[in-house]
C-alpha cells in the first residue's frame, strides 16, 4: 500500500506545480529570450540568403536545380564563384553588389508538404539568421511561407516557382515576390489558340485533385471559356491513382467533344493517357492539349502519337527559341559547372544548359536576379522596407522576357506555348508555338483577392474580356513574328 | 437471441452487397456510369476493369502473403522490392531497345518484356534474400521487431532509390504483340489489361501447383500450419525460409513489372503498392493465398466500381469507400475473409 | 518492497528534477530551441507516448495516433476560422473551439478503436496505417473540411500568442500524460487492460469485455495525441492533409521506436533525438564528406532505426535501462536482482513478440 501512495502524493504535487508554472506563463510577454521568438530578423551584416529546395517528394529530384538557379544569377549578376565545378548545391562565395554581401547561409530541404517547409524556414531564419529568402518550389508550400512572411516583415521573401494563386493574390503579405507566373498563368493563351485557331468549342478537362491540378485547369478554362469556349466535363482523379480506367470513362467520347485539356502529373500522365487510348480511342495531336506536365523532359515515354498538342508554358520557352540573351544565359550555366545533376536529366550529369533551360532553374535564377537589382535600386540592405519597396517597382529584363510586378507583386510574365513535334531522330520535342506577352494573375476579373481559391467547380465557365486576347505573338521555326 | 446477434453481421454484409448490386442494376441512373441496365456495356467494361486490376492486385499481394504465411514476418519493404524490380526492368528494357524514350509497343518482342521483367524480379528476390539473411532470420518470431526492421529498410531503400532513379515518372513498355483493342458491347477495350489478368492467372495456377504437388510446397503448407512439427521432422526450415522468402520478393518484382508496365514507376509508388498489398491481405486474411485473390477481387470491385457507381456529385469520395469495404470485412471477421489468428 | 519504494522514488525525484530543467530552460536556452527545437520534441514526444501507453499497456501498436493528432488540428481550424477560403468557417471562440476539437477526435477515436477492437497484434499495426492513409484521403477529398491544400492562417488563443508559451502548453501537457499514463496503469482499469493484453481469453472469461477494454483505450489514446495535435497546430498556423500522410505517421512511430516504445520517457526522448538529428545533423561540419547531406537525410534516419532495432528493440530508453540496472546491479546483492529482470522481459514482450 507505501507503494500505491506515495506516487500519487508525488504525482499531485508535480501537476500543482506544473499547473502553477502554465498559470504565470500564459498570456503575457515574460520577458524570456524565447518570447522574442524568430521576429527580430538582422539586416545589419548584409544579405544573409537561404534558399528553400526540395530534396524529396515528387519534385526531390530538381534540388540541384533550385540552388544552382540562384547560384547562377549570383555569378552573372553578382560577382560570386561556385564551390564545385559538379554540384550547385556546395553553394557560392564572393557574391556582393554595390558593398553588400550577400552570404548563402543555408539550404532548406523540402518534401512538398508545407508543413515540412515551415521548419525549414524557421531553421534557416531562426537558427541560421537568413534575412532572405529564395525559394519555395511548389504550391502549397508558397501559401505557407507567404504566410510566414507575413508574421515576420523584416523578412524578404522571393518565391522559387511555386505555382498556387494564393500566396500572392490572396495572402498579401507585403514582403512576398514572385518574379514569374502563376500555374493558371502558364495555361493562359491556350484557349485563344485553341478556340480562334484550331476551332475548338467544346473541351473535356481531366486534372489531378490537388491544388497545383486546380489551378493549371483554372487558367486554362478561364481562357478557354473567356474567348467563347464552352467546357463540358471536368474530371479530377484523386493523386496517387493507379487504375485511371473508371476517370477516364467519366470523359465524353472523342466524337462528343472538340477536345481534351490534360494537367495529370507524375506517373499519372503516362498512365491517364493510356487509360484513354485502351478506352476511347487513339491519340491525336489535334484533339490534345496539355499544360506543363505535357512536357517530353517530365514524361519521358510521352509517345510520338501525341504529336502536334498545344502545351502551356513553365517560365522559360522551347529549346528552338535562340536569341542572343538565351544564348548568352545558357552558355554561362555551362561556364560556371562542367555538369550539373539535374532533374530534368534524371539526376544524371549533363551539361549545366540542360537544367538551366527549365522552369525550376530559371525561376529560382530570376528571384536572385531580382534580389541583386533590388539591392541595387535600393542602394543597400539597410532597411529592408526600401528593399520591398524597390522590388515592388522592379522590371527585370530576363533572357526569356521581362518580367515585372502587379499590385500583389506577382509577376506579369510572357507566356510562352508551345507544342510538341516529331523531330528528325524520332523523338518528341517541344517547339514553340506563340508568345503571349503580359499575362498577369487576374485573367481579367476572373480572379481576385474576393474570389476563391481555384477548385473542381470554381471558375465556371463564363465569356469575358481577356487583355491578351488577338495578342499573342507567332512563333515560326524559333522566331517570334513581332 | 445470441445467434441472431452472432449471425447479424452477416445479414448486414448480405444486405449491402444486395443493395450496391440493385443499386448498380437498377438505381445508378445519376452516376457517371447509369445503371447497368441502361447502360450494359458500361456495366462490362467496368467490370473487366475490376477484375483485370485485381489480377495485378493479386501478384502484388500474393508475395506478401506468401512470406507472412510461412514465416509471420510483415514485409514492409515488399512496395520497395515492387519499386526496385519496376526501375530495373525499365533499365533492361531500355538498354535492350537501346532508346530511353519513344518507345512504342510495336517496337517491343515479348522478350523484350519477358527479360527483364525476368532479371527485374531476380534482383528483387536476391535483394530479400539478402534483407532475409542479413535482418530477418536471427530474430524470427519477433513479429513486430522484424515489421520495424523492415520499415526502416524501406526508408533507406526509398531514399537510395530516389538518388540513384531520379524523381521522374518512368515506365515500362508493353510486347505490341498482346497491345491490342477490341470492341466490347461497343466499347473499347485494351488486351493489355487481359494480359495482365492473364499473367496473374498464371501465376496463381504456379504457386498453386508449387504448394500443392511439389515436396518444398508441401513442406511449406506444413510449416504455415505448425512450425515446430516441421523442424520435428528434420527439415531444415533455414533453407525453406530462404527460399519462400525468395519466391516472396520475387513476386513482389513480378508485380512491380507489371504495375510499371500499366501505370509508371516514380518515387511513392513503392508506399502506394505496400498499402494496395495490405488493404488485399487485411481483407482476404493475412498468410492465406486464397485471400490475397479473394481479397483482391474485392479490392478491385470496389476500386473500378465505386468512382463509376457513386451518385456524381460523390464520385470524388470513391476513394473513402475502401474504408467502407474494410471496416465491413472486420466488422464480419477480425482475421479477414481466409485469416486466422496470428 | 523496499526496492520498489526506492525505485518509485527515484523516479519520482528523476522527474521532478527533469521538469524543472525543463521549465527554467527557456532563461538560458536560445530562442530557436525552445519554441522550434523543444516545442516540437514536447508535442511529438505526447503523440509518441500515447503510441507508447497502447503499445504498453494494451498490447496494441498502433499507427492511427498521428490521425488523431491532425484531426483535432483539423477540427480546431474548422471550427476556429470565420472566414477563409476552405473549410466549415465556424467562427467559435477560441476555447470553445478546442472542446469542438477535442470532442470529434475523441468520437472518432472512439468509432475507430471499436472497430479495431477485435484485431490484434501485427493486424492491428496494418488496419491502424489503413486508418492513417484513409484519414489522409477523407481529408484531401472532402473540401468541406478541408480539401487538398489543407486550412492555413490558422491563430491561437490569445492567452497563448507569446511564442514561449506554447513550449509552456507542451511540456504542462507532457507531465500531465507521462504522470497520468503510469498512474493509469495501477487503476483496475489499467491492470485489466495490462490483463487483456497478456491473455484475452482468459480474461474474457473472468467477465472482463475484452473489445470495451481495448476500445476504451484507444479512446484516450486519440484524446491525448488530440491534445497534442491543438499544440501543433497553434505552432505551425496551417495543417493540410499531407501533414497526416504516411510519411508523418511512420515518424512517429520511428519516434516511439527510437525512444523505446515500452518506456513512456522514451517517446520524448526519441522526439528529441529525432528533433534534433533533423535539425542539426546536416551543420555538423565535415558531415556532408561523408555523403550525410540534407538530402539524404531519411536514409541516416532509416539507418539509426535499422541499427537501433538490431542493437536493442527496445530503443535508447532500453539501453538507458540496462545501463542503470547494470550499475545498481552491482551495488546490489544479487538475490534481488531476478524481480526486476522479470519486470524487464515484461516490458519486452510487447515488442519481442
Amino acid at each position: 500500500m507505501r507503494n500505491m501512495k506515495r506516487p500519487r502524493r508525488t504525482t499531485a504535487v508535480l501537476a500543482a506545480a506544473v499547473m502553477a508554472l502554465v498559470g504565470c506563463s500564459d498570456g503575457g510577454s515574460s520577458g524570456l529570450p524565447a518570447d522574442e521568438g524568430g521576429g527580430t530578423i538582422d539586416t545589419s551584416e548584409g544579405v544573409k540568403l537561404g534558399i528553400l529546395g526540395q530534396c524529396e517528394g515528387p519534385f526531390g529530384g530538381f534540388h540541384e536545380d533550385t540552388v544552382g538557379g540562384t547560384a547562377l544569377a549570383m555569378v552573372n549578376h553578382a560577382g560570386a564563384t561556385v564551390e564545385s565545378a559538379t554540384s550547385a548545391l556546395d553553394g557560392f562565395s564572393g557574391a556582393e553588389v554595390d558593398g553588400t554581401p550577400i552570404e548563402l547561409v543555408g539550404v532548406g530541404c523540402g518534401d512538398d508538404t508545407p508543413d515540412r517547409i515551415i521548419e525549414e524556414v524557421r531553421r534557416l531564419v531562426e537558427q541560421l539568421g537568413a534575412n532572405v529568402i529564395i525559394g519555395p518550389l511548389s504550391g502549397d508550400e508558397g501559401i505557407a511561407v507567404a504566410e510566414y512572411a507575413k508574421e515576420h516583415p523584416d523578412l524578404t521573401v522571393l518565391a522559387g516557382i511555386s505555382g498556387s494563386q494564393e500566396q500572392t493574390l490572396q495572402v498579401q503579405a507585403p514582403n512576398y515576390f514572385r518574379f514569374y507566373g502563376d500555374g493558371a498563368i502558364w495555361n493562359a493563351g491556350l484557349g485563344d489558340v485553341l478556340h480562334h485557331q484550331e476551332g475548338w468549342d467544346d473541351v473535356a478537362v481531366i486534372a489531378d485533385d490537388y491544388s497545383f491540378g486546380h489551378t493549371s485547369a483554372a487558367g486554362f478554362i478561364a481562357d478557354f471559356c473567356g474567348v467563347g469556349g464552352n467546357v463540358t466535363a471536368r474530371v479530377f482523379p484523386p493523386l496517387g491513382t493507379t487504375d485511371y480506367s473508371s476517370y477516364i470513362a467519366q470523359l465524353p467520347g472523342p466524337d462528343e467533344v472538340d477536345g481534351y485539356f490534360w494537367a495529370v502529373g507524375g506517373t499519372g500522365t503516362q498512365a491517364a493517357l493510356e487509360a484513354f487510348v485502351n478506352a476511347k480511342g487513339d491519340l491525336s495531336g489535334d484533339q490534345h492539349a496539355g499544360n506543363l506536365f505535357f512536357n517530353p523532359d517530365l514524361a519521358q515515354s510521352l509517345g510520338t502519337d501525341i504529336a502536334g498538342a498545344y502545351v502551356g508554358g513553365f517560365a522559360t520557352l522551347p529549346g528552338d527559341v535562340t536569341t542572343p540573351a538565351i544564348e548568352e544565359y545558357l552558355a554561362s550555366a555551362d561556364a560556371t559547372w562542367e555538369t550539373l545533376a539535374g532533374g530534368v536529366s534524371g539526376n544524371e550529369p549533363a551539361p549545366p544548359s540542360t537544367a538551366a533551360a527549365f522552369g525550376f532553374f530559371y525561376g529560382y535564377y530570376s528571384a536572385g536576379v531580382a534580389l541583386v537589382r533590388g539591392l541595387e535600386a535600393a542602394g543597400g540592405f539597410d532597411d529592408p522596407e526600401v528593399l520591398h519597396q524597390s522590388l515592388s517597382g522592379l522590371t527585370l529584363e530576363l533572357p526569356y522576357g521581362d518580367i515585372s510586378l502587379d499590385e500583389n507583386r506577382s509577376g506579369i510574365v510572357d507566356v510562352g506555348l508551345s507544342r510538341l513535334v516529331v523531330d528528325e531522330n524520332g523523338e518528341v520535342v517541344q517547339e514553340a508555338a506563340a508568345i503571349i506577352p503580359g499575362v498577369d494573375q487576374s485573367f481579367g476579373g476572373t480572379f481576385s483577392p474576393d474570389t476563391p481559391a481555384p477548385s473542381r467547380d470554381f471558375p465556371a465557365c463564363e465569356e469575358r474580356d481577356l487583355p491578351w486576347e488577338g495578342n499573342a505573338i507567332e512563333v515560326v521555326d524559333g522566331v517570334p513574328q513581332e | 437471441m445470441t445467434a441472431t446477434r452472432r449471425r447479424l453481421p452477416a445479414l448486414v454484409t448480405a444486405a449491402v452487397a444486395a443493395a450496391a448490386v440493385a443499386w448498380v442494376l437498377f438505381l445508378a441512373a445519376d452516376t457517371p456510369a447509369g445503371t447497368a441496365l441502361d447502360n450494359p456495356g458500361t456495366f462490362m467494361v467496368t467490370a473487366l476493369d475490376a477484375v483485370t486490376f485485381a489480377g495485378l492486385l493479386f501478384v502484388a499481394a500474393s508475395g506478401f502473403t506468401l512470406i507472412f504465411g510461412l514465416m509471420r514476418t510483415v514485409n514492409m519493404a515488399h512496395g520497395s522490392l515492387f519499386l526496385l524490380a519496376a526501375y530495373v526492368a525499365i533499365g533492361v528494357q531500355q538498354a535492350m531497345l537501346g532508346k530511353t524514350r519513344n518507345i512504342e509497343p510495336s517496337e517491343v518482342s515479348l522478350v523484350d518484356w519477358l527479360v527483364p521483367m525476368l532479371v527485374g524480379a531476380t534482383v528483387a528476390a536476391l535483394a530479400g534474400m539478402v534483407i532475409q539473411q542479413v535482418f530477418l532470420q536471427w530474430n524470427e518470431g519477433q513479429e513486430l521487431r522484424q515489421a520495424l526492421i523492415t520499415l526502416a529498410i524501406t526508408v533507406v531503400l526509398a531514399d537510395q532509390m530516389l538518388r540513384e532513379f531520379g524523381g521522374l515518372a518512368q515506365r515500362m513498355v508493353w510486347p505490341g504483340s498482346v497491345t491490342h483493342f477490341i470492341e466490347i458491347f461497343g466499347q473499347r477495350y485494351a488486351t493489355t489489361r487481359l494480359f495482365m489478368l492473364g499473367v496473374a492467372v498464371v501465376i496463381g495456377v504456379l504457386l498453386w501447383l508449387w504448394l500443392n504437388k511439389t515436396r518444398l510446397g508441401l513442406v511449406v503448407r506444413a510449416g504455415v500450419d505448425d512450425r515446430q512439427m516441421v523442424r520435428g521432422l528434420g527439415i531444415n526450415i533455414r533453407v525453406v525460409f530462404a527460399v519462400v522468402f525468395f519466391a516472396g520478393a520475387f513476386l513482389a518484382g513480378v508485380g512491380g513489372v507489371l504495375g510499371a508496365s500499366f501505370s509508371g514507376a516514380a518515387p511513392g509508388t513503392d508506399g502506394s503498392w505496400l498499402l494496395n498489398s495490405l488493404v488485399v491481405v487485411i481483407i482476404g486474411g493475412l498468410g492465406s493465398i486464397k485471400g490475397a485473390a479473394a481479397g483482391s477481387l474485392l479490392y478491385g470491385t470496389v476500386v473500378a466500381f465505386s468512382p463509376a457507381y457513386l451518385p456524381t456529385q460523390y464520385s470524388y469520395y470513391a476513394i473513402i469507400l475502401t474504408f467502407g469495404l474494410l471496416a465491413l470485412v472486420l466488422a464480419v471477421r477480425p482475421y479477414g475473409l481466409y485469416g486466422r489468428p496470428a | 518492497m523496499r526496492t520498489g519504494s526506492s525505485m518509485l522514488n527515484w523516479r519520482a525525484a528523476s522527474l521532478a528534477l527533469a521538469v524543472v530543467v525543463l521549465a527554467a530552460l527557456p532563461t538560458v536556452a536560445s530562442a530557436f530551441f525552445i519554441n522550434f527545437v523543444m516545442t516540437q520534441t514536447l508535442m511529438m514526444g505526447l503523440a509518441a507516448a500515447t503510441i507508447v501507453f497502447l503499445a504498453k499497456y494494451g498490447g496494441m501498436v498502433s499507427l492511427a495516433q498521428f490521425l488523431f493528432f491532425g484531426v483535432a488540428g483539423f477540427m480546431y481550424g474548422n471550427a476556429a476560422l470565420e472566414v477563409g477560403s476552405r473549410g466549415l468557417n465556424l467562427g467559435l471562440p477560441p476555447w470553445t473551439a478546442v472542446g469542438f476539437a477535442l470532442i470529434v477526435t475523441t468520437v472518432a477515436a472512439f468509432l475507430l478503436g471499436a472497430l479495431a477492437s477485435r484485431t490484434t497484434g501485427l493486424y492491428y499495426l496494418m488496419l491502424t496505417m489503413v486508418y492513417a492513409v484513409i484519414g489522409y484521403f477523407v481529408f484531401a477529398q472532402v473540401t468541406e473540411i478541408s480539401g487538398p491544400s489543407g486550412i492555413t492562417s490558422i491563430e491561437r488563443p490569445d492567452e497563448l500568442a507569446a511564442p514561449v508559451s506554447l513550449y509552456y502548453t507542451a511540456l504542462a501537457l507532457s507531465v500531465l500524460a507521462y504522470i497520468g499514463f503510469r498512474a493509469l496503469g495501477r487503476t483496475a482499469f489499467g491492470l485489466a487492460l495490462q490483463g487483456v493484453r497478456d491473455d484475452p481469453v482468459r480474461m474474457a472469461s473472468l467477465g472482463f469485455n475484452v473489445p470495451l477494454h481495448r476500445t476504451l483505450a484507444f479512446t484516450l489514446g486519440g484524446f491525448v495525441a488530440g491534445l497534442g495535435g491543438l499544440v501543433n497546430v497553434w505552432w505551425n498556423g496551417q495543417i493540410d492533409p499531407a501533414s497526416i500522410g504516411i510519411g508523418p505517421t511512420l515518424v512517429l512511430l520511428i519516434i516511439a521506436v527510437i525512444g523505446g516504445v515500452s518506456y513512456f520517457e522514451g517517446a520524448w526522448l526519441g522526439a528529441f533525438v529525432y528533433v534534433a538529428m533533423f535539425t542539426y545533423l546536416r551543420d555538423l561540419p565535415l558531415v556532408d564528406r561523408i555523403g550525410i547531406t540534407e538530402a539524404r537525410f531519411n536514409t541516416v534516419i532509416g539507418v539509426v532505426v535499422l541499427l537501433i532495432m538490431v542493437l536493442s528493440p527496445q530503443g535508447l530508453a532500453g539501453i538507458a535501462d540496462r545501463f542503470r540496472r547494470r550499475l545498481s546491479d552491482r551495488r546490489r546483492p544479487v538475490a534481488e536482482t531476478s524481480d526486476r529482470s522479470e519486470g524487464a522481459s515484461h516490458r519486452a514482450q510487447s515488442i519481442d513478440k
